[in-house]
């Protein structure tokens, strides 16, 4: 039966850390990709935002502006976010919550992508996001 | 086991002794067996939706070994082990002082309670070939006299326990993904979700036992331990076959 139990404990420590590193370092991952998104934001730099966007929100701001990711992020009118005040991952999604903005993440074999940002709390519902996927 | 078969598995050639040991301990080999096989058709057809549900959200699907590790897999394996964990539990501690007339689940009427030293075989009154705890005194004895229930007991709570671990993070997975906050582990406590999934658990498992002890009332299994003998009386209550 301690193996039983054993095996119950170590499935719930398996599943809680996952099997791509440790909480802090998967907080860590999100913190640097999202503190690149930003800083390609405040520099102006449209070609590495939206390298920093997941496909699925990029084709959407693509066919929602009808035009390149590169004309179209610039017109979005997102935030300048500011430092970061928390960061949440569960398994393959993200939340960082800036000074400024909110932005959620998720992962892709070659890194965090952007799947929303420009996004504001509402009670009971969904963030309210200036680009998101479809 | 009876001695008469384990000698006979002691000294006879190994073949022998191998489909012995299958035979003698058939029932719990085919369960973990089933239980093995049905847990790898669980672990595939939910890394198959789970997958198709990252595909339709615009999100790259994940590897088998990867899937194993989710707390999407973790919950759904954690909130059916705790209810049947849980199902046992009752069921052990629950037939201890609860009696059914006319089920063999039930003891004979009149024998609620933990029964006498002497029907229970402890103490003094254990026999030779008594487990040594059941042979001492104090607090070896009142343990031993438990451990099964106890035993599934905590297997109940460290289940249950993982899966409201397992659970949060997977609702939380979720929450994020369609751009919703997550919670904290205490309030998914006392979420729609985390009740959801145990009560719709413990509603199967209950019914399944209250099926079982009622039903065995009238119907019979020739040759199951779980029924009474094919001609016992509906009132008989007590006797297995």
């Amino acid at each position: 039966m301690s193996g039983r139990t054993a095996s119950v404990a170590a499935l719930a420590v398996l599943v809680t850390v996952s099997s791509c590193g440790t909480p802090s370092e998967r907080r860590g991952r999100v913190t640097e990709d999202v503190t690149r998104f930003e800083r390609a934001l405040d520099a102006g730099q449209p070609a590495q935002l939206c390298a920093a966007l997941a496909p699925s929100t990029r084709e959407e701001l693509e066919q929602a502006a009808k035009t390149r990711c590169e004309r179209a992020i610039g017109e979005q009118g997102l935030p300048r976010a500011g430092a970061v005040r928390s960061v949440d991952v569960y398994g393959g999604q993200a939340r960082v919550v800036l000074e400024h903005d909110t932005v959620f993440l998720a992962r892709f074999t070659d890194g965090w992508k952007v799947t929303a940002a420009g996004c504001r709390p509402r009670p009971q519902q969904p963030y309210q996001c200036e680009i998101k996927s479809g | 086991m009876s001695a008469a078969p384990e000698t006979r598995e002691g000294t006879a050639p190994i073949g022998r002794r191998v489909r012995l040991f299958l035979r003698h301990n058939s029932l719990g080999l085919f369960f973990v067996t089933a239980f093995l096989l049905a847990l790898s058709g669980q672990a595939v057809a939910g890394h198959a939706e789970f997958n198709n549900q990252l595909v339709a959200d615009g999100l790259e699907p994940i590897g088998f070994g990867a899937y194993l590790t989710t707390s999407d897999f973790g919950v759904d394996v954690m909130e059916n082990w705790q209810s049947e964990y849980l199902q046992f539990f009752l069921y052990i501690f629950g037939t201890v002082y609860l009696l059914q007339r006319g089920s063999p689940e039930s003891k004979e009427l009149g024998r609620a309670g933990i029964e006498s030293d002497q029907d229970q075989m402890v103490g003094e009154h254990a026999a030779d070939d008594s487990p040594r705890w059941a042979a001492a005194t104090g607090w070896r004895t009142a343990v031993y006299s438990r451990s099964l229930g106890l035993v599934m007991g905590t297997i109940f709570l460290l289940s249950f326990l993982a899966q409201s671990v397992t659970g949060v993070a997977a609702y939380n997975e979720q929450q994020l993904r369609q751009l919703q906050a997550p919670v904290s582990w205490s309030a998914y406590l006392s979420s729609a979700d985390f009740w959801s999934r145990t009560l719709q658990n413990w509603q199967s498992e209950l019914l399944a036992v209250a099926s079982m002890a009622v039903l065995a009332i009238y119907l019979r299994q020739r040759g199951s331990p779980e029924s009474k003998p094919v001609g016992a009386s509906h009132s008989a209550t007590g006797v297995e076959g």
